[in-house]
C-alpha cells in the first residue's frame, strides 16, 4: 500500500531546522519508538497534516513499520490525516463551558463561515472552502475557569462571547 | 469565612516568577538544597510517608507507600510527572505550568533525589502549547545554572528532565496509559498488575506522580513534616466526620467552575465542606445550588442535600464519591440533570480507548440512552406483576397490577453497572475509565430520578424544581451510609 501511495505523492523531508530539532529529540529516549509523538507534533507543523508520505519518514526515522507509526496517528485526536485550514478553531464543549453557553460561540462560528463541525472522519465539512478555518469540537481544555474557551491554533481565547470571537476571527489574517 | 492559604500558589503572581533569577529571589531552589545537604534519600521517603501526602492526581493515593514499592535495585529507574490534566473542570497544574514551572521542577529535584532517578519525563498534554514553552525555557535555565545535568551542585547527583507532549487523548492521564503514549504507543491502558512501580516506562520501575503532589515536595521538606502535618481542618466539629486514623493533611488547589460568581482555583486546607467552598467562590450564580460535581466529571455527584459532606480524600469516599482530582463543578437550580449527564457521557464514549468490550461498547451506549431520553424517545412500557389467580370471566389466568416502568431507566443503569459495578466496585474492565463512566451516569440517576421520569414521561427535558428533582435523603443510596461511628466523643 505505502509504496503505491508514495508514488502518487511528493516524498517529506524535515526541513534543516527540523531536522537538528529531531536530532535532538531523539537522544531523549532509550529507545526510537518514543520519540513518536514529538515528531509527529514537528512533522504536522511542518506539513500541515500527516500524510502517508510523512509517516513514510517519520517510520524510517524511528525505524519501525509504517503501520506503528499510522497505528498512532489513528489513536490520538490531535493529528489530522487530511489537510485542515491555516487556523484550527478548537471550541471547548464540556460540561463547565457548556454550562457558560459555549454554544452560542459554536453556533455563531458556524454560521459566519457556513460550515458545519468537522468530526475526526470528515474534516472537510468543517473546513471554509477557501482553506482558512476548520472548526472542531473539543473536550475540556483545563481553563473551565475561564469558560467558555477557544483555541485557535496554539492560542487560547478566554471568557468569549459570540461578539468576542468575531472580532477575534476578524483579526485573524 | 474559611481563608486561603496559599502555599503552592503563594508566589504565582509574581512578575517573572517563572525565570530563575525571581525563582530564587522567593527562595527557589534553596529547599532543595537544604534536602541534599541534610537528609538522606531514605529519610525523604520516610518524611513523605509520616507527612501523610496524598497524591493530588485523582486516586489520592499515599505518595509515601508508592514510593515504598520501587525496588531500589533495578537500574535505570524513571519518574512520569503527570501534566495531562485533561479531567474535565480540573485546572490547576495548567498555572504550575504556565507561571511556575521552576516549584514544578524543584519538585522533581527531591523526588529523583530520593527515588535516586536520574531520568524524569513530564508528560504534558498537547493543547498545553504555552505550558509546554515556559517548562521547556524553564528547564534550559535549570540547566545553565547547574541544577540540572551531571554532578548537580557536586552532590554526584545526575539528572535529567525532559518535557513530553500528550497529543489530545485523555486516556493518557491514567498512569500506564500514560507510559504505553510516553512509548510512543497508543496510550492504551496496562494491565495491573505489574503496578507501574515495579515495571513502568520502558519496563523499569517507574514513579507516576501528579504536578501539584510533585510541587507539595519543596515545601513539606523545607519546613518540615511537622509543619506540615499542623495542615488541614480540625475535624470532629460537623455530624459526619470520619475517623482520622487516615488523616488529610496539606492544601488542596481546589478548582471549582460553572454556576459560581468568583470561578478559579482556591488553596485551601483539606477538608473544608462542599459548602464553605462554593461561599469561598462567591456564593452560587443563580437562585441556589442544584447540584456539585466534588471531584472532576469522573466523580458521583452531590445533591444538595450533601453539601455538608468535607471535600476531602476520606470523607468522600464515605459518601460514595471522590475527591479525585479536586475539579468542582457547580450546578444551579435552572439546570437540568439529564443533560449535563448527556454532556459528560459524549465526553466518556468519544474518549474510551477501545481495549475493553464492556467500555469500548457500553460507553456510547449509555450515552445513546441518555440522548434518547434527552430527546423525548425515553423507553417507558407497561408491564403486569406476576400473580397467578382467577382472572376476569372466571378463568384462572394472570391477575398481577398493571404497572407502568422505565425501561430505559433500567436499562441505563443496568449498562453503567456491566461497565462497572457502583454498588460492589468491581469493574469488568482494564482500568478505572470504566467506574468513571458508570459512577456518573448510576448517581445521576439515583439521585435525581425524577428528573429523569419527567423526561421520558413528557416526551421531552423538563427542568424541575430543586427539591422535586432530587431523591429525598431517606431514599439516597449514598446519603444512607454516610454516618459514620463517632470517634471524637470526649471521654466521660
Ligand atoms: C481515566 C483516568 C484519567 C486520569 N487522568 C489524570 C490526569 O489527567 N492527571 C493526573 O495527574 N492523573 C490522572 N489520573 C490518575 C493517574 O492514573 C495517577 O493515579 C496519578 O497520576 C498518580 O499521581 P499522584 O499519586 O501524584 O496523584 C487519571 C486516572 C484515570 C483512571
Ligand atoms: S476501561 Fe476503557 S479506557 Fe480503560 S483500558 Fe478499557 S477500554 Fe480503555
Ligand atoms: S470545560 Fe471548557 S475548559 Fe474545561
Amino acid at each position: 500500500m505505502s509504496n503505491e501511495l508514495i508514488q502518487i505523492e511528493t516524498p517529506f523531508q524535515f526541513s534543516e531546522e527540523n531536522q537538528r530539532k529531531f536530532d535532538k529529540l531523539i537522544q531523549r529516549y532509550p529507545v526510537k519508538e518514543a520519540a513518536m509523538l514529538p515528531t509527529l507534533h514537528l512533522a504536522q507543523k511542518q506539513a500541515g497534516y500527516i500524510s502517508p508520505a510523512v509517516m513514510e519518514h517519520v517510520a524510517e526515522l524511528l525505524e519501525l513499520p509504517v503501520m506503528k507509526v499510522k497505528d498512532v496517528v489513528t489513536f490520538y485526536p490531535m493529528f489530522f490525516e487530511e489537510p485542515v485550514g491555516k487556523y484550527v478553531i478548537r471550541v471547548c464543549y464540556t460540561l463547565p463551558c457548556a454550562l457558560r453557553d459555549c454554544k452560542l460561540v459554536l453556533e455563531h462560528i458556524k454560521e459566519k463561515f457556513n460550515i458545519d463541525v468537522a468530526s475526526e472522519t470528515d474534516l472537510a465539512k468543517g473546513t471554509t472552502p477557501d482553506g482558512k478555518f476548520t472548526l472542531l469540537k473539543s473536550e475540556c481544555l483545563a481553563s473551565c475557569d475561564v469558560a467558555p474557551v477557544v483555541m485557535v491554533n496554539d492560542d487560547l481565547y478566554k471568557n468569549l462571547t459570540p461578539e468576542k470571537m468575531e472580532e477575534i476571527l476578524d483579526g485573524l489574517e | 469565612m474559611v481563608q486561603e492559604r496559599r502555599i503552592l500558589y503563594e508566589h504565582l503572581d509574581v512578575p517573572d516568577i517563572n525565570t530563575f533569577d525571581v525563582f530564587r529571589q522567593y527562595d527557589g531552589y534553596k529547599r532543595f538544597e537544604k534536602t541534599i545537604k541534610e537528609h538522606q534519600p531514605e529519610e525523604i521517603c520516610d518524611m513523605v510517608t509520616q507527612s501523610g501526602l496524598k497524591g493530588r492526581g485523582g486516586a489520592g493515593f499515599s505518595t509515601g507507600l508508592k514510593w515504598s514499592f520501587v525496588p531500589r535495585d533495578i537500574e535505570p529507574r524513571y519518574l512520569c510527572c503527570n501534566a495531562d490534566e485533561s479531567e474535565p473542570g480540573t485546572f490547576s497544574n495548567r498555572y504550575v505550568l504556565e507561571k511556575n514551572p521552576h516549584l514544578l521542577i524543584e519538585g522533581i529535584l527531591i523526588c529523583c533525589y530520593a527515588m535516586g532517578i536520574s531520568t524524569a519525563y513530564v508528560y504534558i498534554r498537547g493543547e498545553f502549547t504555552l505550558g509546554k514553552r515556559m517548562l521547556d525555557a524553564a528547564i534550559e535555565e535549570a540547566y545553565r545554572h547547574g541544577y540540572l545535568g551531571k554532578n548537580i551542585l557536586g552532590s554526584g547527583f545526575d539528572l535529567d528532565v525532559y518535557s513530553h507532549p500528550g497529543a489530545g487523548a485523555y486516556i493518557c492521564g491514567e498512569e500506564t496509559g500514560l507510559i504505553e503514549s510516553l512509548e510512543g504507543k497508543r496510550g492504551q491502558p496496562r494491565v495491573k498488575p505489574p503496578f507501574p512501580a515495579v515495571e513502568g516506562l520502558f519496563h523499569k520501575p517507574t514513579v507516576v506522580q501528579n504536578v501539584e503532589t510533585l510541587c507539595n515536595l519543596p515545601f513539606l521538606m523545607g519546613q518540615g513534616v511537622e509543619w506540615y502535618t499542623s495542615i488541614g481542618r480540625t475535624y470532629g466539629d460537623t455530624r459526619f466526620d470520619p475517623p482520622q486514623s487516615d488523616p488529610n493533611t496539606g492544601t488542596k488547589l481546589y478548582c471549582i467552575s460553572g454556576d459560581v460568581n468568583k470561578p478559579g482555583v482556591y488553596e485551601l486546607d483539606l477538608g473544608l465542606t462542599a459548602e464553605e467552598l462554593i461561599e469561598v467562590a462567591g456564593g452560587v450564580k443563580g437562585e441556589r445550588v442544584k447540584a456539585v460535581i466534588p471531584g472532576g466529571s469522573s466523580a458521583p455527584i452531590l445533591t444538595h442535600y450533601e453539601l455538608e459532606c468535607r471535600l476531602d480524600f476520606t470523607s468522600l469516599t464515605l459518601w460514595k464519591s471522590m475527591l479525585g482530582s479536586g475539579g468542582i463543578i457547580v450546578m444551579n437550580e435552572t439546570r437540568n440533570i439529564v443533560d449535563c449527564l448527556l454532556n459528560i457521557m459524549k465526553f466518556y464514549a468519544h474518549e474510551s480507548c477501545g481495549q475493553c468490550t464492556p467500555c469500548r461498547w457500553g460507553t456510547p451506549w449509555v450515552r445513546d440512552i441518555v440522548q434518547r431520553i434527552a430527546d423525548g424517545e425515553g423507553r417507558q412500557t407497561t408491564i403486569q406483576r406476576p400473580r397467578f389467580g382467577i382472572a376476569e370471566g372466571g378463568r384462572w389466568g394472570d391477575t398481577g397490577e398493571m404497572e407502568e416502568v422505565y425501561e430505559d431507566l433500567d436499562l441505563l443503569e443496568s449498562v453503567a453497572n456491566n461497565i462497572a459495578n457502583v454498588d460492589t466496585m468491581t469493574w469488568n474492565t482494564i482500568c478505572v475509565f470504566g467506574i468513571a463512566v458508570s459512577w456518573p451516569a448510576v448517581s445521576y440517576l439515583r439521585k435525581f430520578r425524577p428528573e429523569f421520569e419527567a423526561a421520558i414521561r413528557e416526551g421531552k427535558l423538563v427542568t424541575l424544581p430543586v427539591e422535586e428533582a432530587t431523591v429525598p435523603p431517606e431514599e439516597n443510596y449514598a446519603y444512607q451510609q454516610r454516618i459514620v461511628p463517632r470517634l471524637f466523643e470526649a471521654p466521660a
